[in-house]
This record gives C-alpha cells, structure tokens and sequence, in this order.
C-alpha cells in the first residue's frame, strides 16, 4: 500500500492539480482507471454509505473503481428488509371522534386525548429512530439510505412538531427512499405535496385568500435555488401558484382543493401565466441556477466541501444533460478522478449517524441498541428532529468538545459493552502485540497513523510491570485488545470519513 | 416576510434600527453611554426560559381591566399578585424574586422582541441568539463577542455552556466554547483508565499522519481541548465553597456551577443556562407557575452565593425567551405562540425598575403583544457597558443603548 502525505505532490496520483486552486474539470470529471486499493475502497464505502464492515473492504480491495461503482449504485430491491412496527398513526384514534366529536369532548378529555397522543408519537419516534439506524447498519443497498438521510436533512422536516405524526414521518422517509437515485424534479414535485411538508412549511394554510410564503420561500432558498437567486416578488408569486393544498387533519391524507386555489395570473422567475405549484417547479429546474445548487450539494456530499465553481459547473452540466436523473451522475461522481484524489481523502466530518452506524459496521456488531439514541442525541443528531428548516449544518458544526466527548464516550461505551462479546472479529485477534497493532490499525483506520501512533498502541498493548501482557489472562487480554480498539477509534482520523 | 429591507441595510454595512419613534425612547440614551469599569472581571450569564415564556402571566398587567377580559380562567387574581405598583406586579410564585427587586436589583424591561416576529420556536431561538432577524446566521451574538473580545486564547473557559448542548449563542468562527452539562457529563471515559489515558493524549495529537484533510486541525484541536478542559475544569473550580441552599433543580444545579466557575476566578466572561418548557398550550398556570417559581428561587440562591463571596456585582444575569405568547387564552387553558415579552436583568450594574412600555392589550399585532423595544437594543447595551466592547461588529449594526446599567 502506497502512502501518499500531504507535500508530495503538485498533482496527485487521480490527475487533480493540489494546491494550486485550479483544477481541470474535465480530467478531475473522468473515471479513475485503476483498481481500489484497501484505502480507497474504504473511501467508497464510507461515502456511499455508511462504511465498510472488514469483509465488505476486503471483498472491494482490487476491484475496478467502475465495477464497484456499479455495484453500490445498481443495488438491489430492499423491499423484502422489515418495515418498522408500530408506526403510531393519530387518526386510528382521532377518526374515531371527527372533528364535531373532538368539539363536543370536555377542555379536561380533549387535553387528556391529546397527552395521550403525545406520549404515543415521542414513544413512536424513538423505535423509528432505531429502525432507520439499524436498517442503515443491514441495508444491501446503503447509498439509498445514504440519500434518504441527505434528503432528509435537504428538505427537512421534524416529526411531531405542526402536526406532523409519526405516520407522516414515516411515509416521508419512505418517499426519499423511493427516490433514492430517481430524478431530482419528480422529487421535487412530490416532497411539496407530501403531508409532513405541507404541515410543516405550513402550505397546508396556503389559501388564496391569505397566502402563507413559507413553503414557496424555502423552496427556493434552502431546497432548489439558494438566497439571492430570485426576488421577494418571486416568493409571492410561488406562494399564490402553492395555494389549495391541505391535508386533512382526520385522515392524515393531502388534497388539492381546486376553490382555495389562486387561478389568476402568476409572473414567476420572468415567466408568465396561470401557474400550479407543478409549474414552478418545473420553472425552478429550468433555471441553470437550479442545477449548479445540487452539484454543490452532492459535491459536498460525496466528494469535498467547498467545491471550485468549475467543478460545480461540471457536475451542474451532467444533471442538465441527465435531466436531474441522480443514477447516472452520483455514478460518474464517485468514478471520478475527483472523488480518489487526495483532496478529497478524509475530507468531510462524519455525522453521527455516519460515525455509530460506521462503527457497528466496521467492529462486526449486528444490531444497534437503544443507547445509541441518547449518544446520537448527545453528538447533536436526533433523526427526525433536524434542528430547523435549514438542516443539519454538519462539517465543522459536529466538532465542538461536549459533542466530541459525547462522540469519544459512545466510542469507548461500545467496546466495553457486552454486545462486543463472542461476534466480533476483535476477539479473533492474536495475542501477540505487533500484529495486533497492525489488525487494529489496518482495519479500522486503513493505516492513516503515524509510525509514533502504532509505537504508542503496541506499547499499551504491552502493557508494563504488574500489568504486562504476558501475566495476562485471556480474558484481561481481551479487555486489553477492546482498550486498544478504543484508542485506535479515537485517534483524529476516525472522525473523518 | 423576513430579510428583506434589514438584509440590504444590513449589507451595506452600519444599520440604525429606526425604532425610536416608539414610546419606549424614554429608556433610551441620548448619546452612547461610555462602558463601566472594570469589564475585566465581569460576567454576563444568559438564562434562556425556553419555550416561549407567557409574559402577561409573568409580570402581571394587573392595572388593566383587558388582562381580565381576555384572560378569564388565566388571569392571577388582583390580590395573588406581587405588586410592584398599581399597574403592575409579579407572578405569585416569584416572592424571592420580587425580594431582589425591591432590594433595586432588578431591571424589568417590557415589550421586548424584534421586526416581523417568527412564530417557529426553533427560528424564533434562533433569531433571538443569532441576533439576526433579517437573514440566517451561523454564529450567536456571544460568539461572535468571544470571537471578537481579545481573551486569552489559551483559556478554555472563557466561554461556557452549562447545557448538553452548544446553543447557537454560542457559537463562534474562532473560539470553542464548551458545552458542559454537569461536572459528572463533562468527562471522558477514557480519563478513568490511567493507562489508556496516557496512550490517548499521544494519539489524539499524532500530527504526523499520512494525509491531509481540511478538518484534521480542528478535529485535533477538539479532542485536545475536550480531554484537557475536561481535566481541568475539576481542579479550577474545587476550591468554591457554595454559599447558599439552591433548589434541588436542573437550573439550580446550573446556576450552583455557575457560581462556582465565577467564584474561582478562571477568566469566564459569558455562561449560558436554559430552563423550560414555558411552551403552555394547555393547562399553563401550573406549569409555568411552577417554572417561574423554580426560576425565581433558583436567581436568589444564586445571588445570595455570589453575595456571600462578594461577587454580585461581578455578574449579570439576563434573560430571554424566544418569544412571549398569544394574549388571549386558547380553548385549554393555555396560551398559544406569540411576539413581545418582558425581559430580566439582574445584578452587577443593574439600575432597578422598570423599562419601556407596558403592552397594549388593545393595540396588538394581530392579538400578539407589540414589540417596543428590539432586542438588539437590550444586547448593545450589555456589550457596551458591561462587556466593555464595540457592539456594530457583533450586531452587524448600530443600535442604541437602554439606560439601564448604572
């Protein structure tokens, strides 16, 4: 394995010039020809899902970057994985009332019915946090729920909050799914009318008679356009093409209501006519505006953060052509050259759900528990509960020192826990220090440490007087190699994907 | 609705915030009032009652025939409440409260909110804390204060959280502010094993490795920070004796550390606490009696200790909340989001009383109490006068003082 430090090199072995600032789109855009060594295969797992388990990197080792490409894009049906139990879904309960019968309950049995419901969905939540976390962890196909954690923090939505039930969470999460590698427009359309974003953004209130912008002016400012690229007129306009959608409270079910629709006349990004919300959207992904903003983002998904406009441009001119078909080009991007340079090496912060899933994955354990809730909680990410309309800012944001203690605690909790007993590939490792070092380095950290940090490992391996290794037992042997797996985990590099 | 006229002012540089055309200029300065001494030592600590504290039921209007009117199975009856004068009073529960503002050290100040209010719990937080209104905003006014404020860099805690997580006030370009939950949560695991303690310092400043990232430093400087803030915090504060009987609740738990982390001198200029749900929808006099109870105790423990270790009038405390509620009462006995609420100061400078203009339940926006005194007002003058630094860089804006601290 070749290792390749910072300062080696003005072009680095994909093609792509460092540091000059200046980058060659058209060879940082074409596929990388050779094979994926241990490092990068890692690489690939890691972005295009939620990592490698040993064997998944092992099995990529060697491969073609295009046939493993292939492999992770094309992936298989996953409709026979179990769906979550139990979705709590309101309207069992209110339907039985109706909206007269909710009326006619005393303020002491309304206030009880909604308590009761409350607890019902926060309870919901919570199994349907630990479903997604554990169907990342056992998914066939982890680039799908890859892009359903990227939608879901792109178009946001948080459960409970307007109304928003469970239930409506859940179908939410369902449709990203569905669109995993669909096209960005037809997305698009159905996110807007989906139940959880109509309440959310509040367009279920959206009437022609007292429009509500909120809706209209997300969706250009955080989901399609970003700030600066249409006017205040623009919102407007949008918001009166937007009106007539509800969803009606009982059911839960969205509807168009054509006599709370604005028919008139709309003048939206320079075009005019009698527009619906399926128009502006379609007006909206017309724009070339529209097309550079998700290159941006799935440039910083996959590949790096701040990416040069040029490669934006490149990446916006392949959603053009592809009519903003994600398969195709989230298929070229991680073929890149771009996407096996250097640059883009550990260049991204793994979000929590990246570094608990990844490391379930990565030390063999089958199932996450429910202590994984509360250290998601703790590192700042709640699933379901994304922080505000805007998502979760992630990079930098995830590191601050209460979320990294938080990050350390989960990492140090896990190996100590009993679950690590008899499945994971920890307790095969022999008692013998070098190569231990080298099992643990190699396998949870592709080797990116320092001659001194392998010193350091093999010493605490070793351990000294009362505590040397050879009067250890196997079973403080074990505990010793679980130490050690900690501290491998905990050096710098395990925090970037 | 929002960022639209502010954010052009707001780019093209120092905004004035015309809002003196509002009665409440009585409060204001004519000219900007120079800092007080002694900044150096001072602390500011931010309460955030979470939730969307109800200020009529807080500091009660019970002068005004309308609070009653529209507020019939909420109203605190006339007799139940600590009159302040014949207009206004306290929440019952706040007789601790109420002792420390006869004793002139409490500044109340009515209507406080900002342009075009959110009615989103979580962007209204964040507009409060971002102190951004017109657009968003990825740094808190204290961060951007710590960011700007020339510390010592090598201090951990000039800066401290006493939540679980880091609140957006808090955060900054530069300085890392620690999130401390309780002595006990501020710890790593591995600090309990001496021999993986050892090898952990090693490998989390391994700066020898085989690739670069953008956020390799940062990641470092976290880990290291995080272990030896963690390590320290300890051994600064152990020498505090706590002089006071706090209530056995989450903020006077806070509040007792804070006290502590003040009272062992360690540089700390900003802390922040959180205390709620004051989101009363329904049932509200119960919950947010109790709340405001807990709060009220919980401020006078606090200054008592800081008293008794003659520190009171080194720390200010302020609060806010992300928004005050709908005036009239909902169908279940609750009250629903609204706009304007008072906001407290307490200690250090504090000129006693009360500022700006009582709400108008008559004259509402849309059935939500006016604001009459932005916010960014409030937050000048305590950068101004008792942080002692410029406030336009923080605020992106000009905005005048209150005179209030003295």
């Amino acid at each position: 394995m070749t290792v390749t430090t910072a300062q080696s090199s003005r072009v680095d072995v994909a093609g792509v010039r460092r540091p000059s600032g200046s980058i060659d789109v058209a060879v940082a855009l074409r596929p990388y020809e050779g094979a994926l060594d241990a490092r990068r295969a890692a690489h690939l797992l890691r972005r295009a899902g939620f990592g490698g388990t040993p064997d998944e990197v092992r099995g990529f080792t060697g491969m073609a970057a295009g046939d493993a490409v292939e492999r992770l894009v094309r992936f298989p049906s996953t409709s026979a994985l179990p769906a979550p139990e139990n979705v709590y879904d309101p309207t069992t309960l209110l339907s039985q009332y109706g909206p007269r019968g909710l009326r006619d309950l005393s303020p002491d049995a309304r206030r009880q019915l909604f308590v009761q419901l409350r607890r019902q969905e926060v309870r919901s939540i919570a199994s349907l946090q630990l479903w997604w976390l554990n169907r990342m962890l056992a998914t066939p196909a982890p680039l799908q729920e890859k892009m359903a954690l990227f939608f879901h923090g792109h178009f946001t939505t948080a459960a409970i909050q307007k109304g928003v039930s469970p239930a409506m969470a859940y179908r939410q999460n369902q449709l990203f799914r569905q669109y995993a590698l669909g096209n960005l427009r037809e997305l698009t359309r159905a996110v807007s009318k989906d139940p959880a974003m109509l309440l959310y953004l509040d367009n279920a209130l959206n009437v022609a008679s007292h429009p509500n912008e909120n809706y209209a002016r997300e969706l250009m400012e955080l989901y399609t356009l970003g700030v600066d690229h249409y006017t205040e007129d623009d919102v407007r306009e949008s918001a009166r093409a937007w009106t007539g959608w509800r969803v009606i409270r009982i059911t839960g079910q969205p509807f168009f209501a054509p006599r709370l629709h604005d028919d008139g006349t709309k003048t939206f990004l320079g075009r005019r006519g009698n527009f619906d919300g399926d128009d502006i959207v379609s007006i909206i992904f017309a724009q070339p505006q529209c097309a550079r903003f998700f290159a941006a983002s799935l440039l910083g998904l996959f590949v790096y953060d701040n990416p040069e406009p040029e490669l934006v441009d490149g990446v916006a001119e392949q959603l053009q052509r592809h009519d903003y078909d994600l398969a195709p080009v989230v298929s070229a991007l991680l073929r890149s050259n771009a996407f096996y340079s250097q640059r883009a090496y550990r260049a991204l912060v793994k979000s929590p759900a990246e570094l608990v899933v990844g490391t379930y994955k990565a030390l063999g354990v089958a199932t996450i528990g429910r202590s994984a809730l509360p250290a998601m909680r703790a590192m700042g990410q709640v699933l379901f509960y994304p922080p505000n309309v805007a998502g979760w800012p992630g990079g930098e944001n995830w590191l601050t020192s209460q979320m990294m203690i938080a990050r350390q605690n989960f990492l140090a909790g896990l190996v100590n826990a009993r679950i690590m007993g008899a499945s994971s590939w920890l307790n095969a490792i022999p008692m013998d220090p070098v190569r231990a070092t080298h099992a643990l380095v190699g396998t949870l950290l592709q080797d990116d440490a320092s001659p001194a940090s392998y010193a350091q490992l093999k010493a605490y391996l070793m351990g000294e007087g009362a505590s040397a290794l050879a009067t250890l037992g196997v079973e403080n042997f074990q505990e010793r190699m679980h130490g050690a797996a900690y501290l491998t985990m905990a050096m710098p590099a395990y925090q970037l994907s | 609705m929002r960022r639209s006229k502010f954010l052009v002012g707001a780019l093209s540089g120092i905004t004035v915030v015309a809002n003196a055309d509002h009665i409440f200029a009585r409060a204001l300065a004519a000219a900007p009032l120079p800092g007080l001494p002694g900044a150096e030592n001072r602390c500011l600590v931010l309460v955030n009652l979470q939730g969307g504290n109800d200020g009529l039921n807080c500091v009660v209007p019970h002068g005004d025939a309308d609070y009653y009117r529209v507020r019939p199975s909420l109203a605190i009856p006339r007799s139940d409440v600590l009159a302040i004068d014949a207009q206004l009073g306290l929440n019952p529960q706040m007789a601790s409260f109420k002792a420390l503002y006869d004793k002139g050290m409490v500044a109340i100040v009515q209507g406080v909110g900002y342009p075009n209010p959110d009615h989103s719990h979580f962007r209204s937080t964040e507009i409060w804390q971002t102190a951004a209104p017109d657009r968003y905003e990825h740094t808190g006014w204290l961060g951007r204060y710590l960011d700007e404020a020339d510390l010592p860099a090598a201090n951990l805690f000039n800066g401290v959280s006493l939540a679980s997580i880091l609140p957006e006030v808090m955060v900054g370009t530069k300085v890392d502010v620690p999130a401390i939950a309780s002595e006990a949560a501020y710890g790593l695991r591995v600090d309990r094993n001496p021999m993986q303690r050892r090898a952990f310092t090693a490998l989390v400043r391994d700066e020898r490795l085989p690739f670069s990232s953008p956020y390799l430093a940062h990641v470092m400087e976290i880990e290291d920070r995080s272990q030896r803030g963690s390590e320290e915090l300890p051994h600064l504060i152990a020498g505090y004796t706590t002089s006071a009987t706090y209530p056995a609740t989450p903020l006077g738990r806070s509040l007792a550390l804070a006290a502590q982390i003040v009272g062992s001198n360690i540089g700390t200029k900003v802390i922040y606490v959180q205390h709620g749900s004051f989101d009363t929808h329904v049932n509200q006099v119960a919950v947010q009696n109790r709340l405001l109870g807990e709060f009220s105790d919980a401020v006078k423990a606090f200054y008592d200790d800081l008293s008794a270790h003659g520190n009171d009038r080194r720390v200010l405390t302020m609060t806010f909340s992300e928004f005050g509620r709908r005036i009239e009462e909902n169908g279940s006995r609750g009250t629903d989001h609204g706009e304007a609420s008072p906001l407290f100061l307490v200690g250090g400078g504090t000129k006693g009383g009360i500022y700006g203009d009582a709400p108008s339940l008559a004259a509402t926006n849309m059935g939500n109490v006016r604001f009459t005194t932005d916010f960014r007002n409030v937050y000048a003058t305590v950068l101004e006068r008792w942080l002692g630094r410029p406030s336009a860089p923080v605020l992106n804006g000009t905005f005048e003082q209150l005179a209030l601290l003295g």
